[in-house]
């Protein structure tokens, strides 16, 4: 129950529900001595973070997608249509 | 969220300006959570159609934005739940996702999760990460990425996600360690840090 692979299966899983006690010690004790399953949950929660950001802000996204013009204008002849 | 803080009700703007509006912000945000582009698009039109049959209900209390994209995202979780769960299953079949190629014998790292550098709480401030982030998220496995954006997107719990997908909560919690062990993995390859 001590290695990473484990460790790493329980720190996901610690995102999702409560662990028992002796799981959350299990990570405890792994992770002070294991500097890369630190880097892993401290990337998890990074993870998490950029994903609610994608969902409140997607302008932070340095993105050039759009609509296609074809799109654009099919969808304003629909709203047309059905506002008349 | 942009939400409307002022005394007033906010105005839902003329329909004829959503698309030029509101469209690009719709179609990013629909093809974050769904791979597809055409589909993307479809359900953007939908959104727009669904907007103009309940104006009345647009109360003001958030921005015509906001608005927008709660309904999009009603779509986006009735469009998850129109896939059999079958097709979930074919889909593993296709695409292993399993993650144990990672660690050696013994349980130890084979590639070490490498230094990212950045500040948990501002990388999403760097649109360099978040580009990377963005792809990555769109190269995962259909039934990975799906649980995944319900999860920390959609903001469902367990429970929910079991219900909508169909599936045990054990399942759950193994595609969803997939899918962050995919996603990071993706991000340390291709995210070099400053």
């Amino acid at each position: 129950m001590f290695c990473c692979k484990d460790v790493s299966q329980k720190i996901s899983e610690s995102m999702d529900r409560t662990l028992p006690l002796h799981h959350r010690m299990f990570i405890r004790i792994h992770i002070l001595m294991c500097k890369y399953c630190l880097r892993f949950r401290r990337q998890l929660i990074i993870l998490r973070e950029a994903a609610r950001k994608i969902d409140l802000s997607p302008e932070a996204l340095d993105s050039a997608l759009g609509l296609s013009q074809e799109a654009r204008d099919r969808m304003k002849k629909t709203i047309e249509a059905q506002s008349a | 969220m942009v939400e409307n803080k002022d005394a007033h009700p906010s105005k839902l703007p003329d329909p004829e300006t959503w698309v030029d509006q509101y469209g690009d912000y719709l179609y990013r945000f629909a093809l974050s959570r769904i791979k597809d582009p055409g589909l993307a698009e479809e359900l953007v039109q939908e959104t727009f159609l669904a907007a103009l049959n309940s104006r009345k209900n647009f109360k003001g209390r958030s921005s015509a934005r906001t608005w927008l994209i709660a309904i999009l995202k009603h779509k986006i979780i009735d469009q998850y739940r129109k896939k059999k769960p079958e097709e979930s299953r074919e889909d593993m079949e296709i695409f292993p996702d399993g993650v144990d190629h990672m660690f050696d014998d013994k349980g130890s790292w084979i590639e070490r999760p490498g230094k990212w550098n950045t500040n948990p709480m501002k990388a999403y401030e760097q649109r360099e990460f978040m580009d990377v982030f963005y792809r990555c998220l769109s190269d995962l496995p259909k039934r990975l990425s799906k649980a995944f954006v319900m999860r920390e997107m959609e903001g469902q719990s367990t429970e929910e996600i079991c219900k909508n997908l169909d599936i045990t909560a054990t399942n759950c919690w193994v595609i969803l360690y997939r899918a962050r062990m995919h996603l990071r993995h993706c991000l340390d390859v291709n995210w070099i840090a400053q």
